[in-house]
Order: C-alpha cells, then sequence, then structure tokens
C-alpha cells in the first residue's frame, strides 16, 4: 500500500522533471528538471530492492554528472544571446511524439503479455552490494577491467580536448 | 497493484521524452541531457527486469552503463567546451560544412 | 573450251597499275623514277593484252570454239554458287579487241600528252586500272562480275575525272560523274536481284539465266529488263542521268578519249546486247530504250550546235552517237548497235586526241573562238581531225556512214518511222555541228597563226593509226547489197539480232537520203562558218546555249531538296528532338538527384529523426506482424 503511493508520486516526479527538462529555455532550468528525476529514478531503484544501485545512481550521476553539467553550463558563461532561437519547438514535441507512439505501444505490449509476478522490495541480499559485486568480479571481470580503461582515456581526453591551444587558432575551428 | 507494467510504463515514457529531446530541441546542452535521459530510462528498465527474473546480471549491467556514461559525460562536455569556443553558439543547426545542397 | 589466258587480258593491265602505283609511290616518298618506267609498264601492258586477244581470236575464228575460264567459287550461299569466272564468247573477244587496242594507242597518245605533269605515274596507274575494270566488265561470266567490272570503271572515271584535283571545280565535276551513275548503279543492281529473283535458277551465269528464262514472270522481266536499263542510262548517259557527261570533260584529254567516247560509255550498249535474251522477249521495254536514246540524240545534237567549248561539243556528239547505238539496240538490232560502237570508237577517241593535241599547242585553251584567234600549223592534226569529222557524218566511204545507216534502217524497217525521222533530222545537226567545229578552228580566216607549237610523235602516231581504222572499219561489215560480207554481223550471231530485209531498192533510196541529209548540214556549215568573224564569238545566251537550263532543274529539285532534307534532319530531328529528348532526360535525373541529395545538409537532428521515423514505421509492421 505505502510502497504503492511511493512509486507514484516518484513516477509523477520523474515524467515531470523530464518534461521540464524538455520543454525549458534556459538550460539551467533544464539541468535542474533532469536533477529531479535521477533522484527519483533512485528512489524508484530502491523501490525494486537495489540498494546499491540507488547509492550509485546518486553518487555518480546525480552527484558528479549533474554537478559537472552545471559546473559547465556557468562556466561558459551563456547569455541570452548565445542561445539558440526556437521557433518551432512545440511542433516538433507534437511530431517526436508522433513518431515515438509507435515503438511505445509495441513494447507496452509485448510487456504486458509477459505472466504476473509480485514486485515487492525483497529481504535478504538480493540487491545488496556484496552479492552485486561478486557478480561483478566473477562474471563480468573482463567488463570490468575494459570500464576502466574507458574511464581512462575518457579523463585524458577531456584533459586533451579542452585544453587551452597554442597560438595556431585554426586548429579549433574544425 | 504495481505491476511490471507500469514500471515498463514509467521507462518507457522517460526514454521517449528523451528521444523527442534530441530531434525537437536545437540547444546543445539539452541534446545532451536527453541523451542521458535516454540511458536513464533504459537502466530503470533493466533494474525492474533483474527483479522480475530474479537475477543479478542486469544490475551489473546497469553499474557498467553509468561508468560508460560517466565517461561519456566527460567527452562530451569537452567537446561542447570547444563548439562554443569556435562558434560562441549553443546552436546545433550551424555545423553544415559537410552539407551538399547549396552552401557547402 | 577452257583456256587458262583468259585472265591475263585483264591481269596484265591489273599488274601495271599495281606495278605503277607502287613506283609511283616510291617517286614521290623517297626518289624520283624516271617517267620512261612508267611509260613502259603503262603502255606494255594493255599491249600484251590485245596480243593474248588477238590470238584468242585467231583461234576462235579457225575452229569456232567459246573459251571460259573459271578461278574459284567465288560465293555459296545455300542453293547458290557465283563463280569467278570469265567467258570469251564471240561478243565478249570483239569488244576487248577493240578495248584493248583502242586503249593501247591511247596510252601511248598519254605519254605525250601528260609530259612534264608532276602525276604521271600516278595517271597511268589509274589508267591502266581502268583498263582491267573495262576488261572484267566485258569478259565476266555472270553479272555480279559484270558489276564488279562497272562499279571499277566508275571509280576509276571519278579517280582521273578529278585528277588535277587542286582545282575545285575538277573535284566537283569528278562527284558529279559518281554520283550520277551511282544512281544507274543502284538500278543495274535492283535489276539484277529482279531477275535472280525472276528466274529462281542456282548459279547466276548468262547461260543460266538464258536457260531459265522461260521460268519467270513477263511482269518481272519487264520490271528487271527496265532496271538494268536504268544502270545502262547513267553509265552510257542517256536522258535523264547524263548531266555528268559534259562536265567530265574537266580531265585531261586521254581520259576523255578512253573513257568517254571509246569504253566506258559503252559500256551500258554492251550491257543490252549482253542481256539480248531478256530484251527480245519484252519489245516493250525495247522500244522504251530506243525512244530514250533517239531523244537522247536530239537533245545533245541541237545543245552541241551552240557550244565554245571543243571539248563539250565532242562530250555532246558522244552521247549523241551512244543514242543512235541505244536506237539500235532497243529494236532487236544487236550487232547493227554494237558495229556503230566499234567504228565509233575510232573516229570519236581520234577526234579527242585531235582536239587534245590542239588543247596542248595552244597551252590549255579550250574556247574554240580563241583557238581558232591562235591557229597554229598542225598538218597532222588537221588531216585526222578532217577524216574523224567526215566519219562521223556518215559520208561514205568512210566507216560512219556503214555503221549509221544500218541503224536509221532497221528504224525504218520496223515502222518506227518518228524514230526515223528524229534520227535523220540529227544526222543533218551531227553534220552541221561537227563541220562548224571543224570551219571555226582551221577554215575561218585569222589574223595572226601561233609560232610556239608544241607536238611529239607519241601524239601522232596513235592519230594515224586510228584514222586508218576510221576510213576502213566501215569494210568489215559492208552491207550484202553491195557485195560485202557483212562480217560483224556473222561474228555476232549468238546474239540473234534482227538482220536488215529490205528490197534493195528502198535500202538504196535510204542511203541517198542519208548522204543527201549529211550533205545538207555540211553546206549549211560551210555557209555560215566558213567565213564566220572569229573575232565576234557567237552570244553564249539563250536556252540552247544553256543546255536548256537541265543542270540547274536538277540542282533546285535534287540537290537543294536533298540539302534541305539533310539540314533539316541534322538541326531539327537531331539536335532538337533526339538530342533534345536524351539531354531532358538526363538533366531531369540530375535535378532529380540534386533534389534529392539536399537530404544531405549536415544537420544531424535532422539525420535523427529520419532514423526515427524509419525506426517507427519498423514497429509499426512488427506490430502487425507480431499480431499483438
Amino acid at each position: 500500500m505505502m510502497a504503492d503511493i511511493v512509486f507514484v508520486a516518484l513516477s509523477i516526479f520523474a515524467i515531470a522533471g523530464a518534461i521540464a527538462m524538455l520543454v525549458n529555455k534556459s538550460p539551467i532550468y533544464s539541468a535542474l528538471g533532469l536533477l529531479i528525476t535521477m533522484l527519483s529514478i533512485g528512489g524508484l531503484f530502491a523501490l525494486l530492492s537495489a540498494s546499491f544501485l540507488f547509492m550509485v545512481q546518486i553518487i555518480v550521476y546525480a552527484g558528479a554528472i549533474m554537478t559537472l553539467i552545471l559546473f559547465i553550463l556557468m562556466f561558459l558563461n551563456i547569455k541570452e544571446e548565445d542561445l539558440p532561437k526556437e521557433p518551432k519547438k512545440y511542433s516538433l514535441i507534437g511530431l517526436g511524439v508522433l513518431l515515438v507512439l509507435p515503438l511505445n505501444i509495441l513494447v507496452l505490449k509485448a510487456v504486458s503479455n509477459l505472466p504476473e509476478k509480485d514486485l515487492n522490495i525483497v529481504e535478504g541480499n538480493f540487491g545488496d552490494i556484496k552479492p552485486v559485486g561478486l557478480a561483478l568480479y566473477n562474471n563480468w571481470l573482463i567488463a570490468f577491467e575494459l570500464i576502466s580503461i574507458l574511464l581512462l582515456v575518457a579523463l585524458v581526453g577531456s584533459i586533451v580536448l579542452a585544453k587551452k591551444r597554442k597560438p595556431k587558432e585554426n586548429k579549433g575551428e574544425q | 497493484m504495481i505491476s511490471l507494467s507500469s514500471y515498463a510504463f514509467v521507462s518507457m515514457m522517460l526514454f521517449s521524452i528523451g528521444v523527442i529531446g534530441v530531434i525537437a530541441r536545437k540547444n546543445i546542452f539539452v541534446i545532451y541531457m536527453s541523451i542521458e535521459l535516454m540511458l536513464n530510462g533504459i537502466t530503470l528498465f533493466l533494474v525492474t527486469f533483474a527483479r522480475y527474473h530474479f537475477n543479478l546480471d542486469a544490475q551489473v549491467m546497469t553499474v557498467l552503463v553509468i561508468a560508460i556514461a560517466a565517461a561519456e559525460a566527460a567527452i562530451f562536455l569537452s567537446v561542447i567546451i570547444l563548439l562554443f569556443r569556435s562558434k560562441k553558439s549553443l546552436d546545433t543547426d550551424i555545423f553544415t560544412t559537410l552539407t551538399q545542397g547549396e552552401n557547402s | 573450251m577452257n583456256t587458262p589466258l583468259l585472265v591475263w587480258i585483264i591481269l596484265a593491265p591489273l599488274l601495271g597499275a599495281i606495278l605503277n602505283a607502287g613506283f609511283y609511290f616510291y617517286h614521290i616518298k623517297k626518289q624520283k623514277v624516271s617517267d620512261k618506267i612508267f611509260s613502259i609498264i603503262g603502255t606494255g601492258t594493255p599491249l600484251i593484252a590485245f596480243l593474248i586477244t588477238l590470238y584468242l581470236f585467231l583461234q576462235m575464228r579457225e575452229e569456232g570454239v567459246i573459251f571460259t575460264q573459271n578461278l574459284f567459287t567465288w560465293i555459296s550461299i545455300g542453293d547458290l554458287t557465283i563463280q569467278m569466272s570469265f567467258l570469251g564468247d564471240n561478243l565478249a573477244i570483239f569488244m576487248s579487241m577493240f578495248v584493248t587496242f583502242v586503249g593501247w594507242l591511247i596510252h601511248i597518245y598519254a605519254i605525250g600528252y601528260m609530259k612534264g605533269d608532276d602525276g604521271f605515274g600516278k595517271f597511268f596507274a589509274y589508267f591502266n586500272l581502268f583498263l582491267a575494270s573495262m576488261l572484267i566488265l566485258v569478259l565476266a561470266d555472270n553479272p555480279i562480275i559484270l558489276f564488279i567490272g562497272w562499279e571499277g570503271v566508275g571509280v576509276c572515271s571519278y579517280l582521273l575525272i578529278a585528277f588535277y584535283y587542286g582545282n575545285k571545280e575538277n573535284v566537283i565535276a569528278g562527284n558529279k560523274a559518281f554520283i550520277a551513275n551511282r544512281v544507274g548503279d543502284f538500278g543495274f543492281l535492283l535489276g539484277v536481284v529482279t531477275l535472280f529473283f525472276a528466274v529462281g535458277a542456282d548459279s547466276l551465269s548468262f547461260s543460266t539465266i538464258e536457260a531459265n528464262i522461260s521460268n519467270a514472270s513477263t511482269e518481272l522481266l519487264v520490271l528487271s529488263g527496265f532496271l538494268l536499263f536504268v544502270g545502262a542510262m547513267g553509265k552510257s548517259a542517256q536522258i535523264p542521268l547524263y548531266v555528268w557527261l559534259p562536265d567530265a570533260m574537266a580531265g585531261p584529254t586521254p581520259i576523255s578519249a578512253l573513257i568517254h567516247a571509246a569504253t566506258m560509255v559503252t559500256a551500258g550498249v554492251y550491257m543490252v546486247a549482253r542481256f539480248h535474251f531478256l530484251y527480245s522477249g519484252i519489245e516493250n521495254i525495247g522500244l522504251f530504250i530506243a525512244y530514250i536514246g533517239a531523244f537522247s540524240a536530239l537533245f545533245a545534237a541541237v545543245i552541241a550546235t551552240k557550244q565554245q567549248d571543243i571539248k563539250k561539243i565532242l562530250a555532246y556528239s558522244t552521247m549523241s552517237q551512244l543514242g543512235y547505238m541505244f536506237i539500235a539496240v532497243g529494236l532487236g538490232f544487236y550487232s547493227s548497235g554494237l558495229f556503230h560502237v566499234f567504228t565509233h570508237a575510232f573516229f570519236k577517241a581520234m577526234l579527242f586526241m585531235g582536239a587534245g593535241g590542239i588543247i596542248i599547242a595552244l597551252h590549255h585553251e579550250q574556247n574554240i573562238f580563241k583557238i581558232a584567234q591562235h591557229r597554229a600549223q598542225l598538218p597532222i592534226i588537221h588531216f585526222t581531225f578532217l577524216v574523224g569529222v567526215i566519219a562521223i557524218s556518215g559520208i561514205p566511204p568512210f566507216s560512219g556512214f556503214f555503221s549509221k545507216d544500218a541503224i536509221l534502217a532497221a528504224a525504218f524497217q520496223e515502222g518506227e518511222y518518228l524514230i526515223w525521222g528524229i534520227g535523220m533530222f540529227t544526222a543533218f545537226l551531227t553534220a552541221f555541228y561537227m563541220f562548224r567545229l571543224y570551219f571555226i578552228i582551221f577554215v575561218a580566216p585569222t589574223k595572226n597563226v601561233s609560232q610556239h607549237i608544241y607536238t611529239s610523235k607519241t601524239i601522232t602516231f596513235p592519230l594515224l593509226v586510228l584514222s586508218i581504222g576510221a576510213i576502213a572499219a566501215g569494210f568489215l561489215n559492208f552491207p550484202a547489197i553491195f557485195g560485202g560480207e557483212a562480217m560483224v554481223d556473222a561474228w555476232l550471231t549468238q546474239l540473234n539480232s534482227n538482220a536488215i530485209h529490205m528490197s534493195h531498192s528502198t535500202e538504196y533510196i535510204l542511203m541517198a537520203a542519208s548522204i543527201i541529209v549529211a550533205v545538207a548540214g555540211i553546206l549549211v556549215a560551210y555557209k555560215k562558218y566558213a567565213k564566220f568573224d572569229i573575232y565576234k564569238p557567237e552570244s553564249e545566251e539563250g536556252i540552247i546555249a544553256n543546255k536548256f537550263y537541265v543542270d540547274e532543274f536538277y540542282d533546285k529539285i535534287f540537290v537543294q531538296a536533298s540539302k534541305k532534307l539533310s539540314t533539316f534532319i541534322d538541326k531539327v530531328v537531331d539536335e532538337k528532338i533526339i538530342d533534345g529528348f536524351i539531354m531532358t532526360v538526363c538533366n531531369e535525373f540530375v535535378s532529380f538527384g540534386k533534389k534529392v541529395a539536399t537530404i544531405q545538409n549536415a544537420n544531424v537532428r535532422f539525420y535523427a529523426g529520419f532514423m526515427l521515423v524509419g525506426m517507427s514505421c519498423i514497429f509499426v509492421y512488427l506490430y502487425i506482424l507480431l499480431g499483438l
């Protein structure tokens, strides 16, 4: 009972945040909307007995990535005139809704054909950090290693891309 | 009461809003955030099915997806800085050097 | 009877042509070759051909055989085989005799005429090639081989008329000759095809056609005979395809003498005689041929009375005499027609060569009034010219009288009084214009006499030999009423010619009538031109002097029309319609492609949107497919 109400509330927050992100002109407001969505999704993870993921979501997504976005936004010192003019925003959104409808109908219909199951919160260590860690290091080791390399590359890459160039300005023009 | 379909509905809504955001908005930040929203929608779906089938592999996949999203954020934002430096605008429609039409 | 010699009559001049051509190439590329070598090859090979012919002729007279020679099977398609073989029967050897003899004499004449010319070797190469082609024509065993020779003489005529190709008019004249001949050749070819179709035999030789001719329906034979005669019209310069002959005088005089007097133009007459088995059965076509001949003779004679160029007068005179020959063969008197061919070859070649001698002596002056103004002392030429003029006018006992009289008597006997009347009037005109020519050039009083005269033995020797022929050849067919043996008629019995059988008194009266007519022509010419004031030449105005404007008429109707048609097809059909259509299709494709290419507008959101559209379609399809 309680879970249902929490679920509905969290869902409304998530979707509202998403729509706010979509519609707003200023990117700061969009970022805030997205932040709300991230937090709501984290709550939904918790409802699904994925406690480790709930924490990872908050820490990484809401804490690191959104912070980075907000940081860059303010770093670039965006003024009103830098923002692009978007005259046909709502008509394009309407068109997008139309285009995305078939996928939704298909997936939801497919999912509704699956057998019913109870999705209450599970006790024990289903989504706990220890079982997830064990699964990660036992079955998904290679992926784990590759991800670490990827993170290294991203680190180096972002520095290389964003550093101040030497006086040859045309290099940045490409 | 809460069934698989409800979670599926929520995650598909988020995913769709992400897709619409990529097509409909010109602001590069909004496009990026829509991409992140798409990823989030999918992770929600993954976790739902992890709980549904009582299998932890989906949760591990979700961890990996989040890690990739982090790496992507770093690169993406660096490129946004580069583009903003060269064109002084956040409009994605002004990059037309690869066009085949009138102005090349 | 088979003999290996027959083909050498043809091969000798052909090899001469090839040798001369080879030497000429060497002459212009590497090192000069002396004229003597060209002359020796050029005159030696026709002499060889004549000697072989003479040998075969004597053998035929002795033993009464016919010679054939089969080289190889040329075409073998289904049931039809065409052999490359030659036939030396009486008719062929008769033609070949005078063709090689007169040809040999004219080759000798050409040595003197073309002396000092740069293209000396080339001339003799072409000349020998012409002789070889003419001999192929004459000795052919079937109409296809005849056609090879027919075309060959046409080509050589073109090459030789346009010999001085630096002058554009000569080239135009050469083209005119070739194209007019082409029209005739087309008719000839259609005629052969029709004949083949009508007869339906398995081989096309003359003997096979003759044997199977009863298979054919009369209509097809009439058509075939008419079409074959169209070829003769072109080659022998009868109305309406005669327009090339006067212009062909642009070539050097030796070729006017040989080709356009003695040999090529008589190919049409020979062809009709060769197809005698065909023409005997279709008398209407024969009558048509006779009428064409009569009108051509009259037409040409009228025009010749007002011409001022010496060679053009002789050209029209040739056309006129050819008309006589066609009167004869059209009415079925093949041997009489061929006898006139024989005598005409002698005196016409002689007249042309005499004219050439005068032209050379006076440095290429061709207008008769100017020639008279600078008259030169050329006794031998004067004498032979007079002989030729008397012969062509038909004064006995010169040869022209016997041959022409035979033709007129034939017309009278067949009841064709219109043709007879035209023939008599044309004889009057012939005497008139030939003596006009003679009087103006040699007799009318002139003030200055030219001193620088060039003539040589090579020019005068052939003239003298031919004059003997012009005088004496008549006796070869001396009519029976005078006690002669009519040897030519006897020789050509294979042709089943009609013979003259009238009462003696009628024959005497007709002969007297033709003599009176000829003398009347001479007297009228004497009265008008013997004391003519050559310093006031006749005007060039008037219909007759302008050749009845036939050339202009043809030009408007045929040449301008085809030019307009070609221009129309080029500019409108080719450029606008065909090119336009193709280019429009191309341009439509290109512009369509350009329109499609605007999709690539480097707008990433646009690409993403399109991908989404595609995916939506797939999802809809999947939904329907899965039947959810």
